[in-house]
């Protein structure tokens, strides 16, 4: 077993997760190796991953809270020791839940509870909400946005019932400001923050849709790139030019599998990792 | 002689009849006399438990199997495996070294529960179709369901939205968690749902066809000891008598019939998906045959006798070792056949059982994660075909397996009804710009956007066509490979409301037309056929009437792909006693869903307008059939009669027309005719599926009928056939191919920015609208429904 995710993404699979499986390829699209580590693995084998992955769903069932209780699973302590030393770790949807829950991000102090994804605030609805969106990935030391021109602007869809990044104390948010931590706020397809719904899907303040943590290594984010990692996952009707892309390659099913806007996140890690292995 | 036998041999009718009242138990007097006579003495309670269960209507198909044996095909040489199984299943694309890829779909009804407990209903919906589709040995790609609901502003509004927010909101509490994604669905509205809605369920399965797997004892258990696992959730008294509840009309007084719903859980769910498919693994990897079965209706009696019977051999069943909730000691008839969720049946080898239950209870550790569940082995297959429950030490069921699994029949009378019913006279010179406004405000035609976003249709990462964005949806389920696979499902209740045998065959047409529509060969279909009591006989008329137009219509449209076959049947459900406390049956509505295979998906694109200066046609032509029209029901107040006919030779001529014309990367845009006709039709694809469109057609109502009908028929009439928005100057092209599948073409206009709609008859302006003002009815009309808030 020794040495089985040496060099790999390690997408961890806590009990009720439901995007490994999809997540682990679109790793794989960026030329990276991945394997799914479950969650009550001996977590000394996480030691040699080249990074770690909390996929997308509902750990544990959401109980108490989304993302609460797998963030107090002993596989935490080890991914903890692993991202202060700088390996990098991204949480996607259910996984930012446990990044935020875990008081990884913002990591202002280490382990402290500083964030909330509180439940959607939206026009006329409530409740879950699957739609495509846009981000704007703002300058920052993030290592998993290391592709990205600074303001680029990328259709990622999101579906969450509780994606609200949110604060009641103002100087978190100042020091994320000031550190680069708000990496990807949500926007119109020409790149505009606009505070309503549906250009900001949840209500999150400040648009936020991802958050890393100051040293730039571990990023949470509530959209999920393996869902717009190919150019055929990205819808006919979307605005902008990934839309004109797709519209472009019908009837060209080569083209179709070209990369799409999510998977230069992970791209970027392998940009940021030297190429892992 | 069992123990704690139940007189009924001595007993006289009466009595009998008393007797399976006080146990709860719907057999008929004369079935539970059957009982006797089959095992040749008096039955135990456990036994007349488990053939209270297995007669009923829900299991035992007892007024439906010899009609649908008779009417529907269900050969063809795509077909793997037919009706019969959990789900159907059928090839799609070769594999290597001479495998093939397989489409796995089952499709069921879930109409009581949710009527009663509208989110438990439709989540344990989900939940329990999901499982006809993983016991195949697949991976579930894909769910859709067809609802139908009461009359949302009608007297029992507050009920009827209440209950469809509470089933949406149990389709997403299910399907997501589980990470199946939503692929279409459809949403009727009419009042005779009010005391009884629909709540179908489609589930879709992938799997290469050497790996399917068959819900028996395999032949190797002649060989080697084999054992029953049972997997899951710890069995309690949830569900007990479901099947019989969905055998039965609804009672008033709602409490009395809430404990037949299960309780349903998609965490456990996706935890033992996520087991079981290392658990095969392991199995393939270790080269042993095993059989899969879910439980669903009738629990682990029906479980192990079906997985018995299918193999040749026989069981013992120990009932101490089920696990149970709280270690709760629940009577034996209640463990035998409760209707718990979350459950399955493995039958492995017994040197493979330490693998198996290593795997579910340790590297998975269900006992841990849900108080009670996991895997434990339940029986020891036998070779003499006896079928054996021991409880406490002692045999509670002692009878040769095909006993219990013997069939039972009905004829039932069917007696027709042919209502005096005729159009209402056409009014000239209504308002036509008004009427059309009514039409696509009507919850019925507005968008359901509000549902489809509720729902995960991302997760997988396999779409390509979301629900909204098309005629069907579509999915690339092999990366790499261009090949596709489109899902609709379709069934109007107002054309079978008024006959019955075109509800039937115009459901195949218009779930043909919809994966056509995309670029998709029709290539199978499922049936869920919704009906009232069976033991009226014009209910049972109805019934067969739609069978029959089913049938018609898959010979009749035909497997496009294999010339010469009929379009098959794999897979399907009867659900009878769909009618209120008060009597009143729904309309006959059969629900049909239809798979398609496309060869390139990347050919397949959305029902929106795409470019300034293409030319739009249509495909067809509109006749005088406004019978059961969105157009008489919202403008006129009435139902009519002459619904569309089902010309099956013009259907299949349309639908190759337009599958041509998609091979020949034509089509920029199509968009089937059904539901308010070719204006709805026409204006959906000009506001697009998120309303976000910009391009304006006007269209000459004049040139577009032969016989010189007037606009609203031209424009209204639910005929069948085809929208479609090729690029410029290809006219003759498009005749060609219409004239060589003989059918009609004609030329609607060329798309304008400026975002008008217009109609005009002999160059008059008979009507025009903005599309910002169709868009503001359009997306919101069903804000009352679905919107946020609380309901009425």
């Amino acid at each position: 077993m020794a040495g089985r995710y040496r060099g790999v993404v390690a997408i961890i699979q806590f009990p009720g997760v439901n995007c490994e499986y999809e997540t682990a390829e679109a790793v794989r699209s960026a030329g990276l190796e991945a394997g799914l580590f479950r969650w009550n693995e001996d977590p000394a084998l996480l030691q040699e991953a080249a990074a770690v992955v909390l996929p997308g769903g509902f750990s544990y069932q959401d109980r108490i809270r989304a993302g609460v209780v797998a963030a107090k699973d002993r596989i935490m302590d080890a991914i903890g020791v692993l991202a202060r030393q700088g390996r990098p770790v991204l949480g996607i949807c259910n996984g930012a839940q446990v990044l935020v829950e875990s008081g990884f991000i913002p990591g202002l102090h280490w382990e402290r509870v500083d964030l909330a994804l509180a439940p959607n605030v939206m026009a006329d609805r409530e409740g879950y909400y699957c739609a495509w969106t846009w981000l704007r990935c703002e300058d920052s030391p993030c290592l998993w946005t290391g592709a990205f021109a600074g303001g680029e602007v990328v259709p990622v869809p999101i579906a969450h019932a509780e994606g609200r990044f949110s604060t009641d104390d103002e100087s978190v948010i100042e020091a994320m400001r000031a550190n680069g931590q708000i990496v990807l706020r949500y926007c119109t397809a020409a790149g505009e923050i606009d505070p309503a719904f549906p250009v900001n899907p949840n209500g999150s303040m400040d648009n936020i849709a991802g958050v890393c943590n100051p040293e730039g290594n571990v990023l949470a984010m509530m959209p999920h790139p393996e869902r717009a990692s190919w150019l055929r996952q990205v819808p006919e009707g979307l605005a902008g030019s990934w839309g004109r892309r797709r519209v472009a390659a019908a009837c060209d099913p080569g083209k179709m599998e070209d990369g799409g806007p999510g998977r230069r996140f992970f791209e970027s890690l392998k940009l940021g990792t030297g190429g892992a292995r | 002689m069992l123990k704690g036998t139940i007189p009924i041999a001595g007993s006289d009718d009466g009595r009998v009849a008393a007797i399976l009242e006080e146990n709860g138990l719907n057999l008929a007097v004369g079935e539970a006399r059957r009982v006797v006579e089959l095992l040749g003495r008096d039955p135990t309670i456990v036994e007349l438990t488990i053939f209270n269960t297995m007669w009923s209507e829900h299991c035992s198909y007892k007024s439906s199997r010899r009609l649908l044996g008779e009417l529907l095909p269900t050969k063809a040489p795509n077909v793997v495996l037919g009706p019969g199984e959990d789900a159907g299943v059928i090839r799609y694309a070769e594999a290597e070294g001479g495998d093939w890829h397989c489409l796995v779909i089952a499709h069921e009804s879930h109409n009581h529960p949710s009527q009663v407990l509208p989110v438990e209903g439709a989540a344990t919906g989900i939940g329990g179709i999901v499982r006809d589709v993983y016991c195949m040995g697949a991976d579930v790609v894909g769910v859709l369901d067809p609802l139908r609901f009461g009359d949302p502003a009608g007297p029992n509004a507050r009920q009827v939205i209440s209950i469809a927010r509470g089933v949406v909101d149990g389709i997403a509490q299910y399907g997501n968690p589980l990470g199946v994604p939503n692929l279409g669905g459809d949403i009727a509205f009419d009042p005779r749902f009010d005391e009884n809605c629909l709540v179908n369920v489609v589930a879709v399965g992938t799997v290469l066809e050497s790996r399917v797997l068959r819900s028996r004892v395999p032949e190797e258990a002649a060989r080697m000891p084999y054992r029953i696992v049972l997997i899951g959730k710890p069995t309690d008294d949830s569900g007990f008598g479901g099947a019989a509840f969905a055998s039965e009309d609804l009672v008033d007084g709602e409490q009395a019939n809430r404990g037949a719903v299960q309780v349903p859980d998609p965490f456990l769910k996706r935890v033992l998906t996520v087991a079981t498919r290392r658990v095969l693994e392991l199995a393939r990897e270790k080269k042993y045959v095993i059989g899969f079965k879910d439980l669903g209706a009738g629990g682990i009696a029906c479980v192990t006798s079906e997985l018995a019977h299918a193999g040749g051999f026989g069981v013992i069943i120990d009932l101490d070792a089920v696990n149970t909730a709280m270690g709760y000691a629940f009577p034996p008839a209640v463990v035998s056949c409760s209707e718990t969720q979350e459950r399955y049946a493995l039958a492995v080898p017994e040197e493979f059982v330490p693998d198996v239950l290593r795997v579910y209870n340790e590297e998975f550790e269900l006992p841990r994660l849900y108080h009670g569940a996991g895997a434990v082995v339940i029986a020891e297959v036998t070779r003499d075909r006896m079928y054996r429950i021991e409880s406490g030490g002692e045999a509670v069921c002692e009878t040769p397996v095909d006993v219990i699994t013997t069939g039972i029949s009905y004829d039932r009378p069917s007696k027709a009804r042919r209502p005096a019913i005729k159009d209402p006279p056409l009014q000239p010179g209504r308002p036509l710009r008004d009427d059309f406004l009514k039409i696509l405000g009507s919850p019925n035609i507005a968008s359901k956007n509000y549902v489809f976003k509720h729902y995960d249709s991302e997760v997988q990462g396999r779409a390509v066509l979301r629900p909204g964005e098309a005629d069907a949806g579509v999915i690339a389920p092999l990366p790499g490979r261009a090949v596709g696979l489109a899902f609709s499902v379709d069934g109007n209740p107002w054309y079978g409301a008024i006959d019955p045998y075109q509800g039937g065959a115009l459901a195949v047409c218009e779930a043909a037309r919809n994966v056509a529509a995309v670029g998709a060969v029709p290539s199978a279909i499922t049936d869920c056929l919704n009906y009232g009591n069976p033991e009226v006989p014009e209910v049972f008329w109805e019934f067969t009437e739609g069978v029959r137009g089913i049938g018609d219509a898959c010979r009749g449209i035909g497997l496009i792909s294999h010339e010469g076959h009929p379009l098959p049947v794999v897979s399907g459900n009867v659900s009878f006693y769909n009618q209120g406390a008060r009597g009143k049956a729904i309309p006959p509505s059969p629900i049909v869903c239809c798979v398609g295979v496309v060869e390139d998906y990347s050919r397949c694109r959305s029902l929106a307008f795409k470019e300034e200066g293409d030319e739009v046609f249509l495909v067809g032509e509109p006749l005088a059939e406004l019978g059961g029209s969105e157009y008489l029901r919202t403008v006129y107040g009435a139902e009519g009669a002459s619904v569309p006919k089902a010309d099956f030779v013009r259907e299949r001529g349309q639908i190759r027309a337009v599958l041509e014309m998609h091979r020949r990367g034509w089509v920029r845009a199509c968009h089937d005719i059904s539901q308010g006709g070719l204006l709805t039709a026409v204006a959906e694809m000009a506001l697009g599926p998120a309303g976000e469109g910009s391009l304006g057609l006007a269209i000459e109502a004049s040139n577009l009928s032969a016989a010189g009908l007037g606009a609203e028929t031209v424009l209204f009439s639910e005929t069948g056939g085809f929208v479609v928005e090729v690029g410029p100057g290809i006219e003759r092209d498009l005749l060609a191919v219409c004239a060589h599948n003989r059918v009609q073409l004609r030329r609607l206009g060329v798309l304008r920015k400026g975002g008008r709609l217009v109609v005009t008859a002999a160059d008059a302006i008979l009507a025009s609208w903005s599309l910002d003002e169709l868009r503001g009815i359009y997306l919101t009309a069903c804000r009352p429904i679905f919107g946020a808030g609380k309901g009425a």
